[in-house]
Order: C-alpha cells, then structure tokens, then sequence
C-alpha cells in the first residue's frame, strides 16, 4: 500500500494530500470503504483537494464514482480547494457520465442484406479499377513492345528471378505430391471397375487442363502477387511512390509492367514444370500402389494427351500472369496510410488474384470445350 | 529580397487553385506566385492544407478548379508538359523518400541516369559529387535504412538536386531532427539558393526555420481554405494585426484560442 498519508478524513472533510496516481486506487477504494460509514451518517462530504498539486485520472475516476454512490444515498458532496486541473478533470468526468450510454446496435435483417450490398458494391468498384489499372498498364505494355529498349530489362530479370526461378522449389513439389494423391485415389477407385488402366489419361487431363495451371497461379499469387503489393504498399507508404512520380518517372513503366513482363516470361514454363511434377506423381502413385509398371503408363498417357492439352495449359497461364501482377500492384498502389494498410493490401491482393484467376479459368474453359478436338459434345 | 521588383518573373503561379481530398474541401481559391531566385516558406498550423498545396504544386494530384503554371505552361495541360516541368524540378520529401532497395549513391544516380546520356562513369562521378554537397561521401554505399533521418532526408536533397533543378521544394526539411542538424539542414539550403541561383519552395512549421532563411512567408489556415497572410518573416511577427498569425508566430496558446 502506498504511502498512506496521502489520504485524511476528519469531520465532513476528506481531505487529499499529494499527488495520487493509478497505482493506489486499491488504497483510494479501501480508504472511503473504511470510512464510509461514518460519511453516511453525517450526511455530507466536502472533499478538500487543497493540499493535492494533481491526481491521476484514473484516481479521480475512483473518488468521483464513490461520491456519486453517496450523493445519490442523500449525501451532500462537494469539492474545495481544488487546482483548475483537478476541477477540470472532475467536470470531464461529470459530462462524460450524463451522457447517454450508446446504444448497443442490433443487427436487423436489414443491417445484413444492407451489409452485403455494400460489400458487393465496394467488390464491383474494385474490380472496376482494377480494369482500369489493367488497361492502363497494357497501354505502357504496347508502348514498349514498339520500343523494347525502354523497356527495364534488370528489374525484368530480377523479377524473373524472384517470382519464376525461386519458385520451382515449391512448384516441382506440390503438384507432384497432388498427382500421386490424385493418381492413387482414382487408380484405387478404377480397380474396383477393372478401369484402372484409364488412370494415366485421367492424371494427364486433369493435371494439363486445370491442376496444373491452376495450382501454378495460385502458389505464384501467393508467392509473387502478395510481394508485388507488399513492395508497392511499402514504397507507397514511405512516399517512394511520390518520389518516382514527381522524378518524372512513369510509375507503370517503373512499378508495373516489369513485374508483369517477367511473370509473363515465367508463368508458361511454371506451368509446364506444375504438369511434369503432377504427372510424374500420378507414375510413382502407379509404380508404388497399384502394380503400373512405368512403360505401360506412359503409353497409355502418350495415346491420350495431344499437344494442344498442355499448350492451351501455358496459354491460360500467361492471362494468369497478366491477372496476378496487375492486381498485386494495384493493391499495392491502393494502399495509404501505415503499416496496417499494406498488410490488408497483401491480403487482399492474394484473395482477389485467386478470384479473379478462378474466373477467368471457367471463361477459358468453356472456350476449350471448343477448341479441343473431342470434348464438344 | 525585392521580390515584388518589377521585372521579376514568377517562376511558378498558382491561379484559383481549389481542391482538396476525397470530397473535402482544403484549399479554396488560392492565388500565388513563386518568383525566381527567391526562397518561399509556407507555413500554417498542422492540417491547414500545407502538404495539399505542395501536392498540387508537384503535380501530384490535380486540382478541382484552376491552373498551376510552371514558366508561364500549365502543367496539366499535357501529359508532356507535366513531364518536362518535373524534369526542372527537385523534391525532397518529408522522410526522404529514398528508395530502399538502392544504395544512397544508386538512388541519387537514378535521375541522372533517367535524364542524361552521360556514360555510367560520369553519372556516378556526379553522383559523388551531389553526395559530397550535402556531406554523405562517406555513406554512398550504405542503404538508406541503415543511415539516421538526418542523413536520409540529406541524401534526398542530394537526389533533388541532381539535375541543377530551378526549382527544389522541399516537405517539412526539419520535421524529426534535433535543432542543430535542422539548423545544418537550412544552411545547406541557403547555401544552394545563393551559390546556384534555385528557387525554393518550402513547407514547414518550424519557427527557426522560418526565421532563418525565407525571403518571404505564405501563412495558409484551415478554416479560411487558403492564404491569410503574406510577407517576410519579420513583417508577420511584428506587423500583422490577424490573431492567428500572432498566435503561430508568438507560439501563443491564449491568442489562437480566441481567434477559433
């Protein structure tokens, strides 16, 4: 207990003697419990603030909710002597209390379906910038394929480094672990039929078509596209952004399209690399589980794919690629404010790429339908 | 500083400028000119508009209403001319704005090397040399998280000012130093306008600052949208009857409070 001078009550007066912080609020509440009695009985209370230079807020929390305790039991309390800081703090703490609690608000079905109409609309509005930043840097993309000098061929190549080389680690391993998954839950179930000699064409389908491409996109927006709008947030931020801009620079010159040239270059052979280490998976499930010998699964895989299976693969992924880095940077750029805000961009880069790629694969799927001989029905 | 001298021409005007951010309204009908040679400070409370205004003037954003002209060509009138006025230009920018993943040396390089057909020898000669202006020789290779905010924000200067600009503006040079480096700061700054003739624009509320090297003082306020006061430094201390312009330069609390 703290020093305990600090606190006198003596006839109506309870007087208050240096300076009381929020450390002795236990002291405070046990001092006025003590004395509680006898200030009920005399039925008035003058608190003496004379010999105080300033209390903590909290302290005077304390003693101003004890005194409404008492006013409101018919004692008659008030202050003297109190320095305008003190006096101050209790009239703060006066208004604060009479003001009306804020209602808690209930969320009504209203509020919901409201709700959600916000958010579809922020969603439409997004996605309207975000064609407008895509048209934007495909205009500076067109430039530079006139003029290929201009473009940054050193930030090219360090992107390439860090979104398409740095990746195969992880693009050789998830896609392999996938297709041996795949190939042995569909060998097992085809066995059951005696179909399993169908499980290479169905590993090399669903790997070339989608898994492939699609597991590629996604790890590279995880990757490539959370970074790219990490990088830009930050530099956004620190007035970097600014900087380029009032240097004259073209901020989708500089920012933008060498992120997305590089995915461009990267992005075909990620995917060809996804294909490989799926199919490759889908042969050692063979070997492994179901007695395939290796020879047999490769022809069986030879008779069923066509070149156009794993071309129209890579040709996705450059509409990916394109996809990725725009909206990456575009979060990037959308970002103001601190440090918060670039961990929100970062998010939602990731989660809107992977939307946005989602999409654009069931559009490109329906035209394949087309474009591959023996799929229209 | 006879700014006001006939024949002086007005390096950069501002006409009837409104705008602000999102729908709110910051600046309201403001009128100014910057003339050549001179060292302009503006000044007002925190949230008066000051960083808007050097917003608008950089081209950054553009205005609701009215033009901005730099040598007698509005720069939003083409892409083109935005361009070429910022090549003229050097900014330096509250937190020096260097880009983090160059050197000192690599960040002052990049103008010149987006500018000039020099060969890389000679950028990066020149470069030195900007770096030594400021007293960073030293520190060129070191990246600019690992130098102090004074350094960063000399090493921005030493970008600014790495194709002779015009004109250099500046975004609050001492805010986060200790007086004497913001003091070191504003000789530099002195120096340069006097030696290479660059007109100055500046930002700021830091009273020494002030009194140190503006030729001439643009008071901006909140509630108004726009200029209150102008004139050098002294003239608004000593001359100005506006309650809020005694209150910013004598620091008074009391004065600013009954001038609300």
């Amino acid at each position: 207990m703290a020093n305990p001078e600090k606190l006198i009550y003596s006839g109506f007066t309870l007087s208050v003697h240096g300076v009381l912080v929020d450390s002795e609020i236990d002291y405070i509440r046990d001092f006025i419990d003590e004395n509680k009695r006898s200030i009920f009985d005399a039925g008035k209370l003058v608190l003496d603030f004379s010999g105080s230079p300033g209390i903590d807020s909290v302290a005077a929390a304390v003693i101003y909710g004890s005194c409404k305790k008492f006013s409101r039991a018919g004692v008659r309390v008030r202050r003297t002597g109190a320095l305008p800081v003190i006096d101050d703090l209790f009239k703060t703490l006066a208004k604060f209390d009479s003001a009306p609690e804020p209602e808690k608000k209930r969320m009504s079905i209203h509020d919901i379906f409201e709700n959600i109409g916000e958010n579809v609309y922020e969603l439409g509005n997004t996605l309207y910038s975000l064609g407008h930043f895509i048209e934007e840097t495909m205009g500076a993309f067109a430039g530079m394929l006139i003029h290929p000098l201009k473009i940054r061929w050193p930030l090219v190549f360090y992107y390439m480094e860090e979104s398409g080389f740095k990746a195969i680690p992880i693009i050789s391993v998830l896609p392999g672990l996938l297709g041996m998954v795949l190939g042995y839950q569909a060998g097992y179930q085809m066995r059951v039929f005696g179909a399993e000699t169908f499980m290479p064409a169905l590993i090399g389908y669903s790997i070339t078509w989608e898994i492939g491409p699609m597991l590629a996109a996604v790890l590279v927006a995880g990757r490539s596209g959370s970074a790219y709008a990490a990088e830009i947030g930050t530099m956004q931020v620190r007035e970097e952004v600014d900087a380029l801009r009032v240097m004259g620079f073209d901020i989708f010159n500089y920012l933008v399209t060498p992120k997305m040239i590089a995915l461009l270059c990267v992005m075909p052979f990620l995917v060809l690399l996804a294909n490989f280490a799926g199919i490759f998976g889908g042969l050692i499930a063979g070997v492994l589980f179901l007695d395939f010998p290796a020879s047999t699964y490769i022809s069986e895989l030879g008779k069923a794919l066509i070149p156009i299976d794993v071309l129209w693969g890579m040709l996705k992924s450059i509409v990916y690629a394109v996809l990725i880095a725009n909206t990456g940077s575009f979060m990037g750029m959308r970002v103001r404010g601190g440090a918060a805000a670039v961990g929100k961009a970062t998010t939602a880069a990731v989660v809107l790429s992977i939307f946005m790629v989602i999409i654009a694969d069931a559009l490109l799927s329906l035209l394949f339908i087309h474009i591959r001989p023996g799929l229209s029905m | 500083m006879s700014y006001q001298a006939p024949g002086m021409k007005p390096v950069l005007k501002v006409e009837h400028l409104q705008g602000g951010w999102d729908e709110q309204l910051v600046l309201d009908d403001i009128n100014l000119q910057v003339i050549k040679g001179e060292i302009l400070v503006i000044v007002g409370k925190s949230g008066c508009g000051k960083s808007t205004l050097m917003h608008y003037l950089l081209g950054l954003i553009k205005p609701w209403k009215g033009r901005i002209l730099f040598k007698d060509s509005d720069i939003w009138s083409s892409p083109g001319a935005l361009q070429r006025a910022r090549t003229r230009w050097g900014v330096t920018f509250q937190s020096g704005a260097l880009l983090g993943n160059l050197t000192l040396l690599e960040n002052v390089m990049l103008p010149l090397k987006e500018y000039t057909d020099l060969p890389d020898r000679d950028i990066r000669i020149v470069a030195y040399s900007k770096l030594d202006t400021v007293g960073l020789a030293d520190f060129a290779d070191s990246n600019p998280l690992e130098v102090s905010g004074g350094m960063q924000k000399r090493a921005g200067l030493a970008r600014a000012m790495a194709l002779d600009p015009e004109v250099l503006f500046f975004d609050e040079p001492s805010a986060g130093l200790d007086p004497v480096t913001s003091a070191s700061l504003d000789e530099l700054i002195k120096t340069i306008n006097s030696s290479l003739g660059t007109t100055v624009v500046i930002v700021t509320h830091e009273l020494a600052s002030i009194f140190a090297i503006s030729d001439r003082v643009i008071m901006l306020d909140h509630e108004a949208h726009g200029i209150i006061a102008e004139g050098t430094a002294a003239e608004l201390r000593d001359k100005s009857s506006d309650e809020r312009v005694k209150a910013f330069f004598g620091r008074n609390l009391a004065a600013a409070k009954r001038s609300q």
